[in-house]
């Protein structure tokens, strides 16, 4: 246990190593349900039956890791449905016009930092609770979204729906530079006071922690995050829908319970929400192929997000 | 010794709480090279000077001056660039982080604007050397013993390399070791010329290690003077106002005792194999080190925690209740600790929780009789002389009158046995002396106290028997005459049994 | 700021209390518009905004309740969709009045309610989870029940509750009046309220003060599920027919009326007497958006926006946990 000061001259990756306590049994979970996967639907280990399975992962990844984020920070974000929407409808109806791909791209990050930003402040400079506050967001957003789209339309080029939802992995690739992206967040001061704002609010500050700053930033990256996702739904689709994020809100609660996200703030890692992202797209998929109804499947899916919250207390009321 | 200037001094500064006053026109100046006590009861208004002090605060009057310059509206990290580090008896950690990345925490060396890790390592390992922690610099603080934690926090206040180190009770959860090696640590410090200074109610503590004392009592200050020519019995004085021996009642044995709950075997969270026996007519006092499962052993007697024992008598039935109604209807009560957290709801008014208990064990469903609420609040807030309108809110309430509403709730039930848990801390001296006669006067009318108490003195002088317990076993019984406050200490640190090193 | 349960507001306390001015705002509205729109002070009209009203208030009825125990009911909408669904399948054939059935969905809708409190109270399920996973359960079970199709009502008690006017006034406003009637007195005059209130404010101190916490929570929930289902009975009644999603309104409908209303997200303070005004203040908003003639996107934006509006100007809430 007690390594010599040389051997842990390097401390990064112990930090990170340590971090999986706790996860192994999440990571095995979901490492069953890929073996399951891969035997009930061999196509998953061709390049295109890859590409389409992490296709379908995709956006609940990035909203998981959004709502981890704002669960990190202590609070809830019951808007991330509606900013998802509003992203898809920004890229149907930009990317095809004069602004093109590059400049919807800009304007989809843009709208999702802006709202993250602004719900960020609302919340920590207002002291109001960001469940209130992303309740009547959500309306706000949704409201916006019908505004540039007021029913399904618009068209996102051809080419970027086969490069983002096509037969080739790129998705994957995405999801992995997200990951690193976060990885390089996750190691500067203001991203690792996260960690302390959400968990020892006042600690931090006495420690000269700028809280504030660290819970809105948090805030603009949840947005941006949802947003990015709604792009993707829309080059999925190759067009636009104001209500098509509708489920993702829940969906994302309930990938980052999985995950291991505690509503308290602080508690809580992204490769668990990641994971916990996984699972349950991998769930609703395996119950797919093993010819579970809609109903099998929803009720399936309930029992199953209760468990996993309940296994752990249930362990401890035996202890 | 030549007086240098102050690196950090408050001038007149005044603070109060929901129109309490907590301090009042208080003055300090921590000079270069200087181990400064800072001596207080719990309540003297000590933690909040040091918030101000270190910018976590703002004063409603008086000014901060660093190096002889006031600063208006310090901020935490202003405060850390003029040197100023805090080591918070609240611990300022967080758990899911490192220990490394709890030490440099608002404070990261950066490389291309990421937490340089390497740098990180090398400075944390230095402090974590000054203060002994030899645990993998990787490790969650979440995973580290309380002991440990407050050595990462000491660690953590050194790797901002203060010219002025602040240290709020920074043993109180420390093995003697840790003291020690804190101790000589201290020493370094002050003959580098960091200003320190020390709160705590180890008075041996202070005695050794500071020059200067300032004194606060009731959020004024008292004393402001060279610790040289004044004893621990002197120091008391300054802090209580009063010969110590005053502020006990008179003991006096009660008529008649009767033992109202017996368990055999007994074991509840760290408490572990206890047998015990609580008399109507006595005080039983439980004392020990803090956190030696004391607290595990009042819970599971109150039916709070999942309790066992070999064979249980309370109050006539032969089995311990099962949970905390049960424990009610059986005629126990239980004042906790914590009055903020555990004891009283803070946003509720002082009638709301005074009459809680009593709505908790009425039917659900029968109609409130506003008017005889009112009487009987009116009633218990006369007898127990708690200040002010009982619609209030409870968090307006200063600690000595909160505690009072938590002890009071309890008298619509007429309990038989009582059990408190350090009902005096953060309890002015007034309001202790009161609670002391109103114990007294419990036994004497026939209940049963249990009184766990952090504080040996109240131990001795309130108490008929004292039980010591140390790593969760009850390891002595010690009857009035044999009550001192040597035999209580050596029975909590076990030096019958071994030498331990100091 | 608002009653917590013990205190009995006198004088100029309760021209600053949240209900109060809940009510007040809703009066000026109401004046304002009235005064300045044609049609909207008819009484005709008003009465439909109550009744409207009515089906919101029901539901957070339950939802104060366990919002000031410190919990949330995410699955309310789901339980009045089932209750509205259900109640046709579960009629009983040999009983003309309806009533069996309208007992029997009561019945059902308590004991998910119930379930929810069990698993929040036992499982230690934080409720939002809790009761989301409730929700996406009853999603299942509802298309098992219906499908897509909508489910025509063949009920006459139901119907006549949600058509009748005797005296003039809707059967669903007189309801909605017995309820919160009883849900006043249960909150502000007995014990079991106060144990709520306890609760909410401060779970430890409430179990160390003796309050029998779990069934304190499990009732509670059980409240939300049965006023859901009340409120699901009465929507069927209205619409005459059942369909999946058509409770879906009620959910962030319920919430919003018990945080306009005064009661505090993070629980132990509020009333139900704030929620009422709450509740009428979002119909007469959403017919206000209505009458402006806007387009469902710029409907959506001023409801969002009056709301955080609303909520900025009185319901700052100190951070406490």
């Amino acid at each position: 246990m007690n390594r010599s000061p040389e051997q842990s001259a390097a401390l990064y990756w112990p930090v990170q190593v340590n971090r999986n306590n706790g996860l192994v049994g999440l990571f095995a979970v979901v490492l069953l349900f890929v073996i399951a996967y891969g035997v009930l639907f061999p196509g998953l280990f061709t390049l295109s039956g890859f590409a389409k399975f992490t296709q379908s992962w995709f956006p609940l990844a990035l909203v998981a890791m959004a709502q981890a984020l704002m669960m990190l920070t202590g609070g809830i974000n019951l808007a991330i449905g509606a900013t998802v929407s509003l992203g898809a409808v920004i890229a149907a109806t930009t990317m095809s016009g004069p602004l093109g791909v590059a400049g919807g791209g800009a304007a989809v990050a843009l709208a999702g930092l802006a709202i993250g930003a602004a719900t960020g402040l609302i919340v920590v400079k207002l002291r109001l609770p960001a469940i209130v506050v992303t309740l009547a967001g959500s309306f706000i957003v949704s409201g916006a979204a019908l505004l540039i789209l007021p029913r399904p339309g618009g068209a996102v080029p051809d080419w970027l729906s086969n490069l983002l939802a096509g037969n080739t992995p790129t998705a994957f690739v995405i999801l992995v530079l997200v990951a690193l992206l976060w990885k390089l967040y996750m190691a500067t001061p203001v991203g690792l006071s996260l960690y302390a704002a959400g968990d020892n609010p006042v600690g931090a500050y006495r420690s000269g922690v700028p809280v504030d700053a660290a819970r809105i930033a948090a805030y603009a990256i949840s947005g941006l995050l949802s947003t990015g996702a709604g792009l993707f739904v829309a080059a999925q689709t190759g067009s636009g829908d104001p209500v098509i994020g509708t489920a993702f809100t829940l969906n994302s609660i309930a990938a980052a319970v999985l995950g291991g996200i505690g509503f308290l703030g602080g508690q809580g890692t992204m490769r668990g929400a990641l994971a916990g992202s996984l699972l349950l797209s991998l769930m609703i998929s395996v119950m797919f192929f093993l010819g579970f109804t809609p109903v099998a499947q929803y009720v399936a899916q309930g029992l199953i997000i209760i468990g996993a919250v309940a296994l752990p207390q249930l362990r401890r009321l035996k202890r | 010794m030549t007086e240098a200037a102050p690196l950090l001094a408050a001038r007149g500064v005044s603070k109060s709480f929901f129109g309490n006053p907590v301090l009042r026109d208080v003055s300090i100046a921590l000079l270069p090279g200087r181990v400064h006590a800072l001596l207080g009861e719990n309540g003297a208004g000590k933690s909040t000077l040091i918030n101000i002090l270190s910018g976590a605060l703002p004063a409603d009057d008086g000014a901060v001056e660093i190096d002889g310059r006031p600063v208006a509206r310090m901020t935490p990290s202003e405060a850390r660039q003029g040197g100023i580090a805090v080591v918070q008896q609240e611990l300022s950690l967080t758990a899911s982080l490192s220990i490394a990345e709890n030490i440099g925490l608002g404070a990261y060396p950066r490389r291309f604007g990421m937490v340089d890790y390497r740098a990180l390592a090398a400075r944390a390992r230095s402090v974590c050397a000054l203060v002994g922690l030899d645990e993998p610099l990787s490790t969650p603080v979440g995973a580290l013993p309380l002991g440990r934690r407050q050595m990462v926090e000491i660690a953590k206040a050194l790797y901002r390399e203060p010219r002025v180190l602040i240290l709020d009770e920074p043993t109180s959860s420390l093995s003697a070791t840790e003291t020690a090696i804190l101790t000589k640590l201290l020493e370094r410090l002050r003959a580098q010329g960091v200003a320190i200074l020390y709160i705590s109610h180890r008075l041996n503590e202070v005695m050794a290690l500071c020059e200067h004392v300032t004194v606060l009592k009731d959020g004024r200050v008292t004393a402001d003077q060279p610790l040289a020519g004044t004893d621990a019995a002197g120091l008391v004085r300054l802090m209580v106002g009063r010969d110590p021996g005053d502020l006990f009642p008179r003991w006096q044995p009660s008529a008649s005792t009767n033992p109202v709950v017996s368990v055999k075997d007994f074991s509840a969270g760290l408490a572990r194999d206890i047998d015990l026996e609580i008399r109507t007519g006595e005080v039983l006092g439980i004392g020990g080190l803090v956190g030696q499962g004391q607290e595990d052993l009042l819970l599971g007697l109150y039916g709070a925690i999942p309790a066992v024992a070999a064979a249980a008598k309370v109050n006539g039935t032969s089995a311990l209740p099962a949970g905390v109604p049960q424990a009610n209807a059986l005629g126990l009560a239980y004042v906790p600790a914590d009055r903020k957290r555990e004891g009283l709801h803070l946003i509720h008014s002082i009638a709301t929780n005074l009459m809680l208990p009593d709505l908790a064990r009425v039917p659900a469903l029968r109609i409130r009789r506003r008017s005889a609420e009112r009487a009987t609040v009116r009633d218990l807030a006369s007898r127990f002389a708690i200040k002010g309108d009982p619609a209030r809110q409870a968090q307006a309430l200063s600690g000595g009158n909160q505690q009072k509403v938590a002890l009071a709730k309890w008298m619509p039930h007429d309990p038989l046995v009582l059990l408190l848990n350090d009902p005096t801390r953060g309890v002015d001296v007034e309001t202790k002396r009161e609670i002391y006669i109103m114990l007294r006067k419990f036994a004497a009318a026939g209940k049963a106290v249990v009184l766990l108490s952090s504080d040996t003195p109240e131990l001795v002088h309130v108490c008929d028997r004292v039980a010591v317990m140390r790593e969760g076993r009850l390891v002595a019984m010690l009857s009035h005459d044999e009550l001192s406050e040597e035999r209580i200490v050596a029975a909590a640190v076990g030096a019958g049994r071994q030498k331990q090193a100091a | 700021m608002s009653a917590t349960g013990s205190v009995a507001p006198r004088g100029t306390a309760i021209l600053r209390s949240r209900p109060f001015l809940t009510f007040a705002v809703v009066a000026a509205v109401w004046l304002v518009a009235g005064l300045t729109m044609r049609g909207f002070g008819a009484f005709g009209h008003l009465r439909y905004l109550v009744e409207l009203a009515a089906v919101i208030g029901l539901v957070a009825a339950g939802q104060t309740f366990v919002v000031v125990a410190g919990g949330i009911d995410l699955s309310v909408a789901a339980i009045v969709t089932v209750s509205a669904v259900g109640l046709p399948l579960l009629s009983v054939p040999g009983d003309p009045t309806g009533l069996s059935a309208i007992i029997a969905t009561l019945a059902l809708a308590t004991a998910i309610g119930l379930f929810n409190g069990l698993g929040v109270a036992f499982l230690r399920v934080h409720p939002m989870i809790m009761t989301l996973a409730m929700a996406t359960f009853l999603q299942g079970l509802l298309i098992l029940i219906a499908g897509g199709t909508a489910i025509s009502l063949d009920n006459p008690l139901v119907t006549w509750l949600g058509n009748a006017r005797p005296i003039g006034i809707p059967v669903g406003i007189m309801l909605w009046l017995v309820v919160s009637a009883a849900v006043l007195v249960i909150m502000h005059a007995t014990p079991f309220g106060a144990r709520v209130f306890a609760l909410g404010a401060n779970p430890l101190a409430a179990t160390l003060s003796g309050v029998p916490v779990n069934a304190t929570t499990i009732v509670v929930y059980g409240i939300s599920g049965f006023t859901a289902g009340l409120a699901g009975v009465l929507v069927l009644g209205m619409n005459g027919q059942g369909y999946v999603g058509i409770g879906d309104p009620y959910l962030l409908a319920s919430i919003a009326a018990v945080v306009l209303g005064g009661t505090s997200i993070l629980g132990g303070m509020g009333t139900y007497a704030g929620t009422i005004p709450g509740a009428l203040l979002l119909v007469t908003i959403t017919a206000l958006i209505t009458v402006v003639n806007a387009s469902p996107g710029w409907r959506s934006i001023l409801f969002g926006s009056l709301i955080l509006g609303l909520l900025l100007l009185s319901g700052r809430e100190s951070a406490r946990r």
